[in-house]
């Protein structure tokens, strides 16, 4: 579904690339975790797929088509979906509000049905009651929900998620990872996920390892 | 559209900041307000002034052009003569069939004797000297005793606009005399000789023929000196009578002209326009066209100021305005790089974001507008109050100078002088000058419906403009380096 073609990386200095000629594949209904060292260029890789910055060489495309092609905005708008370490929802809306918003933005199928939403939410242990609450008043792990709940009602087919579980206890972790589970095995999503925790790794379907500027399969 | 959903929950979700802004947006709109309610109060005034200060032109000799010949003559020692063209009727009636006329007078004035009863004599009706020069000699060979004043109508003769002279009994002359022997006469003059209305009187014209008048009313005047004594000598103001200027023409032996035509215009801005217009139809070297709107532009020059002024009010309090809400809203942006990362991660175009900003400007714009609505009537009064008491201040000073001076040109009649020789030509400053000050005291400053559509005009110009300039870096903004930090 999505491939990288010799897919190369540089800030400042072409001699500082971040990794080297990268051909990987991703597919549908298959959880992926990106693992390498601070500052191996995890997080810039993953900008890369998510089409918020364009490769200094080589190409992705989606379903064979480049990204070139389709349009960065075009592409965040209808093909991927993104969940970060620090939530980003929109602070002054409800989590029923972000929902809605993020699936209007993006035209999805199920917009303005807030049954959905509402239906979608409690799955993840929102309640009703939660979701009219603003954002701002649920706690770290709920507002991880949320943005996962926010993906899930989206209709983009790629999921791409940096450190989610970087702010989140054990206990959340493993209901956030499970959240991340689902959307690949049961909503067949591809989803890649960087992590630098191994128990969350382990958990993953296959592991890509960033090391000395090349990605191999763990 | 999604972008109007998102401001309007923005607005409701920050009510901190939105209430901060309301404040901010009021003060701005509030000056804008008070200035454009002025502004708008001035524009009123000055049509209205234009309404009530008529302007009049003076159609009468070039005596500029006469003096001029007349010393010429006296330079190759002859004997010197003051040649004054007179008006043909004809063509005074041509012009005055401009659009821009609302009526004339015509004016023709002469000097006869009484016969069938006396004259009043006083004191000081003894040999004036002359300060016309030349004039006595030129047309008759004897003044009589009789100030005989044609005018087209008395209603519209200065000293009975200015009420100076009234209607005591019968009535005044109108149009409709031309061409009959009636005439108005003065109330001391009747009571000496037991005139009354209906009664016929005789006369002796200069060049001694009789003529039957008959008085069709009675006028008195509080006037000390006679209004047409600048040309002919007469002092005791109680021997002018009042006819057409037809019979005023037979007595001096002329017809279809008359000494000065004057012209009131409809809207004094206009009365350089009609003197252009008339100009073609009459030989300026003879003629001469004189204007006189002092009354109006004694009113324009302070109206106008204040209404430049509350131009300058609307046009810095924008521009200020402008500027603080450029920088509250390039701080704002700032704030909110969150969210608009955000929302490009979403694959949001960044115009419907600059547009969400707009619509939440333009939502709260809307609650100042109703909030500087009420404020901006005090302010506009006592902006407007204040600046109407400097202004009328200067004006009343302006319109005083000006009605002493006509005064000294109908009573001396100076050469060179303007325009006011003779009675029917002079203007009705004074008057109409203290109507008009009155009304600027009472500048305006209500709001309409109108002002608070400009308001809105200028509230949403300003927004769009601090909303635009303030949004450039939205345009640059990076989703990449905002999320990922
Ligand atoms: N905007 C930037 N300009 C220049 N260099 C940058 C920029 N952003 C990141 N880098 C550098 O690129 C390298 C890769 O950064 P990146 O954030 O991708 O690492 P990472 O693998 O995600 O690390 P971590 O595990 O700590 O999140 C780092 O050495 C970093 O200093
Ligand atoms: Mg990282």
């Amino acid at each position: 579904m999505l491939t990288t073609k010799n897919l190369e990386y540089w800030y400042d200095h072409k001699e500082n690339k971040l990794f080297n000629n990268a051909n990987l594949e991703f597919a549908e209904g298959k959880l992926y975790a990106i693992i390498g060292s601070s500052g191996s260029g995890k997080t810039t890789f993953l900008s890369l797929l998510a089409g918020l910055d364009k490769p200094s060489a080589g190409a992705i495309e989606y379903q064979g088509v480049p990204l070139s092609k389709i349009g960065l905005t075009n592409y965040r708008n209808k093909n991927v979906s993104m969940v970060f370490q620090s939530y980003n929802l929109f602070n002054y809306m409800s989590a029923l509000e972000n929902v809605l918003t993020a699936m209007a933005i993006t035209k999805a199928k199920h917009a303005n049905d807030k049954e959905y939403v509402f239906k979608m939410l409690s799955n993840i242990g929102i309640d009703q009651e939660m979701a009219k609450k603003k954002v701002t008043h649920l706690s770290g792990g709920q507002q991880q929900r949320v943005a996962i709940a926010r993906t899930m009602c989206c209709d983009a087919r790629l999921v791409v998620a940096d450190e989610p579980t970087g702010n989140l206890d054990e206990q959340n972790t493993r209901e956030v990872l499970n959240l991340f589970k689902d959307l690949a095995h049961k909503q067949k999503k591809c989803v890649i996920l960087v992590t630098h925790e191994p128990e969350v790794a382990s958990l993953c379907d296959q592991i890509i390892e960033l090391k000395n500027k090349k990605f191999s399969i763990v | 559209m999604n972008f109007f959903n998102r401001a309007f929950l923005n607005i409701k979700g920050k009510m901190g900041r939105t209430i901060l802004l309301t404040l901010v947006l009021s003060a701005i709109l509030l000056f804008v307000l008070a200035g454009i309610i002025i502004q708008n109060a001035a524009t009123s005034a000055v049509n209205s002034a234009k309404k009530s200060s008529g302007a009049t032109v003076t159609l009468s000799a070039n005596r500029d052009n006469a003096f001029k010949k007349m010393r010429q003559q006296k330079s190759k020692s002859k004997t010197p003569t003051l040649n004054l063209a007179s008006v043909n009727i004809k063509t005074a009636e041509k012009i005055g069939k401009s659009k821009y006329v609302k009526n004339y007078n015509i004016t023709s004035s002469t000097t006869a004797n009484a016969k069938s009863f006396d004259a009043i004599e006083t004191s000081s009706n003894n040999q004036m000297s002359n300060p016309m020069g030349g004039k006595s000699g030129s047309s008759s060979s004897s003044q009589g005793d009789l100030s005989i004043s044609g005018v087209s109508s008395t209603d519209q003769v200065s000293s009975f606009t200015s009420d100076t002279s009234k209607i005591t009994s019968g009535r005044g002359i109108k149009a409709s005399d031309a061409g009959t022997k009636n005439v108005v006469i003065e109330k001391d003059l009747a009571k000496q000789n037991s005139i009354s209305v209906g009664d016929t009187v005789t006369i002796k014209s200069t060049s001694k023929k009789v003529y039957k008048l008959k008085v069709v009313g009675i006028y008195k005047t509080s006037s000390t000196t006679s209004q047409s004594s600048g040309m002919m000598g007469q002092s005791d103001p109680a021997n002018t009578i009042y006819s057409s200027y037809t019979l005023a023409n037979s007595l001096k032996g002329t017809s279809a002209t008359a000494e000065s035509v004057a012209y009131t215009i409809n809207n004094p801005a206009k009365a350089s326009t009609f003197i252009k217009d008339a100009k073609k139809s009459i030989n300026t070297s003879k003629l001469a066209l004189s204007k006189d709107d002092s009354t109006y532009q004694a009113l324009l020059t302070p109206l106008n100021n204040v209404k430049s002024f509350a131009r300058k009010i609307v046009l810095l309090v924008s521009v200020a305005g402008t500027i603080i809400l450029t920088l509250i809203v390039i701080l704002m942006i700032r704030e909110r790089r969150y969210e608009i990362g955000v929302l490009l991660s979403l694959g949001e175009k960044r115009w419907k974001v600059i547009a969400q900003f707009f619509v939440e400007m333009a939502m709260i714009m809307v609650v100042s507008i109703a909030i500087a609505g009420f404020g901006g009537k005090f302010v506009g009064d006592a902006v407007g109050k204040q600046l109407v008491s400097q202004e009328t201040s200067t004006t009343s000073v302006a319109t005083s100078n000006n009605s002493n001076g006509q005064g000294q040109m109908n009573n001396g009649g100076q050469p060179g002088g303007n325009n006011q020789q003779s009675p029917g030509g002079s203007n009705s400053s004074s008057p109409q000058s203290t109507s008009s000050t009155q009304q600027l005291k009472n500048l305006s400053t209500n709001i309409s419906v109108v002002s608070l559509i400009q308001l809105a005009a200028f509230g949403l110009g300003i927004i769009l403009l601090a909303i635009m300039i303030g949004s450039i870096g939205i345009l640059r903004l990076q989703p990449k380096k905002i999320l990922i930090s």
